[in-house]
């Protein structure tokens, strides 16, 4: 990664705008229109299973793909290892900050010591 | 998403203000929310962002996954037009939040729905949807409510974070990991059954094809795509041919007793 962006904060600024547009339509749409009218059945039941998806792809994303070639790797072993302990403690805490403070805490004492 | 462990023994005291109340409802978000918003402030200034576009963004865009996102992108360099582009795919997800809002909020005002819909978000929908479903008194203004204070919380969480990172100097790959623990936390909420763990299986082998395919983030969205087709129609069939099928029994959210062996298998 290289640390250094060259945007000035005028782009800044337009990418948070077009960010609040896509963000908003799909939020405000469902909302207007099944607030009036019923949500088709199979709609819904599809919808159920996007999140997981979803969330499943990005950690996917962030662990096993190298972010500039796209191609999988196995070497993130300090990630590796803190998504499973943070997976346990999400399930018996069921907190979300817990959670993430001890991934934190997993993958920057794990960094020290593999990487 | 946001489910603390029960907390059986709370009466409700009729006569606390309602800003009480619901403050009271939203305060383990808001507190979780801190170290997240911190982190994400963190990453933002380490992207460019300056303090001020840092609250903004907060505000306008107000989604945790959106945020690190952008900051990801930005420090490699990614364009204008991907970078929207990916937002719109990760903000799709909402489309399925306030469609199953809805129902609750049937003749509120225009006005309302806007505003509702602006600050709504991941976590605030749990705590909102989870109290549209067992109390019957909750209603869109307390709901609404709800999404104020963990906007507010937010915003000024990733303020904070970003005055930190001016200030000091922070190893970032592992501040980003705060967001990938962020999805695994929200993934083993979602675990309802033996069949969403399969769904996760499968959507991460897909996702990973699809992104060595596809050579950039669109992969994602394909994945997702495909992978809430194949869950949608598996849960569809086994219901119908397979009703007892063990595939969709519950499993029950733990307190600290059950073994942890189901939620192992989603690791990756």
């Amino acid at each position: 990664m290289s640390a250094v962006n060259t945007w000035n904060s005028t782009q800044h600024f337009w990418l948070i705008i077009l960010g609040f547009c896509v963000a908003f339509v799909p939020r405000y749409l469902p909302l207007m229109l099944f607030t009036k009218r019923a949500i088709p059945e199979w709609f819904n039941e599809w919808m159920k299973f996007v999140p997981v998806s979803l969330f499943t792809a990005l950690v996917v994303k962030d662990i096993f793909i190298d972010s500039a070639t796209y191609q999988i790797i196995f070497t993130h072993f300090s990630e590796m290892i803190a998504a499973v302990i943070v997976v346990v403690i999400a399930y018996r805490t069921r907190s979300m900050a817990i959670s993430v403070i001890t991934g934190l805490i997993a993958v920057f004492l794990l960094s020290m010591f593999i990487a | 998403m946001n489910k603390r462990r029960p907390n059986p023994k709370q009466v409700p005291d009729p006569n606390e203000p309602l800003w009480r109340s619901t403050l009271r409802v939203a305060m383990p978000l808001n507190l979780s929310y801190i170290p997240i918003g911190l982190a994400c402030g963190i990453l933002l200034h380490a992207a460019g962002f300056n303090t001020l576009l840092t609250g903004l963004v907060s505000i306008l865009i107000f989604s945790g996954g959106a945020q690190f996102l952008i900051a990801t992108m930005l420090t490699i360099n990614s364009p204008l037009l991907s970078i929207v582009l990916m937002l719109f795919f990760l903000e799709l997800r909402y489309a399925l939040l306030s469609s199953s809002l809805s129902p609750y909020l049937k003749g509120q005002s225009n006005r309302f729905l806007f505003a509702f819909a602006i600050s709504l978000n991941d976590e605030n929908y749990a705590i909102n949807y989870l109290k549209f479903a067992t109390d019957k008194k909750w209603t869109g203004k307390e709901a609404l409510m709800v999404e104020h204070y963990s906007l507010l919380f937010w915003a000024v969480s990733n303020v904070i974070g970003s005055l930190i990172g001016s200030a000091l100097k922070i190893d970032l790959g592992v501040v980003n990991f705060a967001l990938t623990a962020l999805f695994l936390y929200m993934i083993v909420m979602q675990i309802k059954n033996r069949l969403t763990i399969v769904i996760c299986l499968v959507s991460g082998v897909l996702a990973a094809v699809c992104m060595m395919l596809t050579k950039s983030t669109l992969g994602l969205v394909i994945s997702t795509i495909i992978a809430s087709l194949i869950g949608f129609f598996l849960e569809t069939t086994l219901r119908k041919h397979l009703p007892a099928s063990h595939w969709l029994w519950k499993l029950r959210s733990p307190g600290a007793k059950k073994s942890t062996v189901e939620s192992e298998s989603d690791a990756n």
